[in-house]
Order: structure tokens, then C-alpha cells, then sequence
């Protein structure tokens, strides 16, 4: 069950570049492709990306979510943090807020946040019962700007 | 195909994007691509252990397929938000039983605008969405907001 104490805790800030084809492999696993043949070229050519209008290659719109398993000890040191039981765990809700472009060549840095924690339904009513917290995190570039807000709902069933 | 604000009415459908269907490897690829190794997508036995029938997909491989859907229609670079709720689990398709499996991980992504406002100087529409299954079996619903030129 997850720690009500845990609501205001800040997780350690990380930090991690953005890799050329770390873009291209998730841009092609969201995409159901093979080969980068199969997808927007603005994901893996500087050259495309340039003419469409970026600064460089650029990131698919969910490619955020790989900031927080790819750093730090990612799902699992949040949830044993949190304690949370794994096995109950479902990701209920995930939104993204633009500020700006990401790179490839980019140090993005992750600040991450526990906003909420609440029950939802009744105790005695099995199956309806969960608990949600509320995950909110920044995503910061190498120059300091928020490029990315995270909101992030889990729950345990 | 550029979309322009000026062109676009509320109630307009965005373009269906249909992908999969979405197989074990597909899970494998987006586990390694996303860094999200949680077992229930990749091992079987893990699944069962935790009283599933297969493995199931990412939600967030749901939602990135989403991604493609929206822009596919419009450019990246104008996305200001997407919010999606997760509502069921999607199972992958089995290789031994292809025709009765293959729908369930089949997904389509459809939505329509309902709102075009302006805000911080930009001309932007709310769009609600949808991803399905080819059952019919709702996956994640939610909205993006994008800011259009004229």
C-alpha cells in the first residue's frame, strides 16, 4: 500500500543525454516498425528534421516516458519508494504539457515530484478499491528550460 | 496535407490511424526502446503468476501508438498536450491462433475536435480521442491540444 507520508517527496534529480538512436529505436517500437525506413524521417535524418522546421532530430511525442526508466534505478526505485506493491501497480492516467522542442545531443534533466495520494471507491467493495498517486515531474534541457510537464497517475489495485 | 486553423470546425473527425496487429516482439522492442522491463509485458509465466492469460501490452506503447496517430495528422512541433486515461489491457497476438487473436491487438485511433480557442498568442484546438481494439474494446480515451497556423 502505498506510503501517505510520501505526498511533497522530491525524488533525486537525473540527468541523461538524449541518443540519436535511442530516438530512432523508440520511435520505431511506437510506430510497429522494423526499419527506420518505416518511419518520419524527422526521428533519425538532421537533415529532414532541419527542412521541417526543428533545430535537429527530434523526439516522438510519449518519448518523455523513457526519461524515468532510463534513469536513476527507473520503475523500480519509484515504487519502492512509494511502497507500492508491483504487482498491483497499473498506470491509470499519463499527460504531457509542451514547453518546447527535445534533441538528440540534448541533457535532459528529470525533477520528479509526489503531488497526491488518495483512495478512490470503498474498501469493503472488492475489485473497486484503489489507491492513486500522483506522480508530477519536469523536464528540463541543458539550457534550463521546461520542455516537458509530466503528469502521471499509478494505482494499486 | 498541412492543417490550418482557419479550416478546421468543431466536430471535425481527425484522420483514423490503424496499426498492428501488435505481436510479442513489438512488446520486446518497445520494452527495450522505453527502458520499461515490468515482466507482465514480456514473460509469460510472470503474467500467469499474477493471475493474467498472456502478457500484455505497454499502456504507454498504447498511448505512444496514439502519438503516431496525432501526428500523422499534424506536426509534432505544434503538440502543447496530450492526457490519456488507460481503460483495459490489450493482449498481443498468438502466432498459433492468428484469426481469433489478431483483433483483439489490432488499434485504431480516431477523435474529433471539440474545441479552437486562442491562447498565448496562438490559434490552437482541443481534440478528443479514442484507441480501440477491432472489438471494439476501448484501450485509453483522453485529448491533445495543438496550435495550428492560420
Amino acid at each position: 500500500m502505498a506510503d501517505r507520508s510520501k505526498v511533497g517527496m522530491e525524488f533525486p534529480a537525473y540527468t541523461m543525454t538524449v541518443e540519436k538512436n535511442k530516438i530512432a529505436e523508440f520511435a520505431m517500437a511506437v510506430a510497429l516498425k522494423e526499419e527506420k525506413e518505416g518511419i518520419n524521417p524527422i526521428y533519425y535524418d538532421e537533415a529532414s528534421a532541419k527542412k521541417a522546421g526543428y533545430q535537429g532530430i527530434t523526439v516522438p511525442p510519449t518519448f518523455t516516458t523513457s526519461f524515468f526508466f532510463w534513469t536513476g534505478e527507473g520503475l523500480p526505485e519509484i515504487v519502492k519508494a512509494l511502497g507500492i506493491d508491483m504487482n498491483r501497480l497499473l498506470h491509470s492516467e499519463e499527460e504531457y504539457e509542451y514547453y518546447g522542442s527535445i534533441y538528440e545531443g540534448d541533457t535532459i534533466t528529470r525533477k520528479m515530484k509526489v503531488v497526491e495520494m488518495y483512495e478512490r471507491g470503498k474498501r469493503e467493495r472488492f475489485g473497486r478499491f484503489v489507491e492513486v498517486t500522483i506522480l508530477e515531474t519536469e523536464i528540463i534541457n541543458q539550457r534550463g528550460e521546461l520542455v516537458v510537464k509530466v503528469r502521471t497517475a499509478m494505482m494499486e489495485r | 496535407m498541412a492543417v490550418n486553423y482557419d479550416d478546421i470546425k468543431i466536430g471535425d473527425p481527425i484522420p483514423s490511424y490503424t496499426n498492428g496487429p501488435i505481436t510479442r516482439t513489438h512488446l520486446v522492442r518497445y520494452a527495450g526502446a522505453s527502458g520499461d522491463f515490468n515482466p507482465l509485458h514480456h514473460d509469460e509465466t510472470f503474467a500467469k503468476m499474477v493471475g493474467l492469460d498472456s502478457v500484455i501490452a505497454h499502456g504507454m506503447l498504447i498511448m505512444g501508438i496514439a502519438g503516431e496517430a496525432i501526428t500523422a495528422w499534424v506536426e509534432n512541433k505544434y503538440l502543447r498536450k496530450i492526457y490519456v486515461r488507460f481503460l483495459s489491457m490489450t493482449e498481443p497476438v498468438d502466432w498459433n491462433n492468428v484469426e481469433n487473436t489478431k483483433n483483439r491487438a489490432t488499434i485504431t485511433v480516431s477523435g474529433k475536435v471539440v474545441k479552437k480557442y486562442e491562447e498565448n498568442g496562438e490559434k490552437r484546438i482541443q481534440c478528443n480521442i479514442v484507441a480501440k481494439d477491432a472489438l471494439g474494446s476501448r484501450k485509453l480515451d483522453g485529448f491533445f491540444i495543438v496550435a495550428l497556423p492560420d
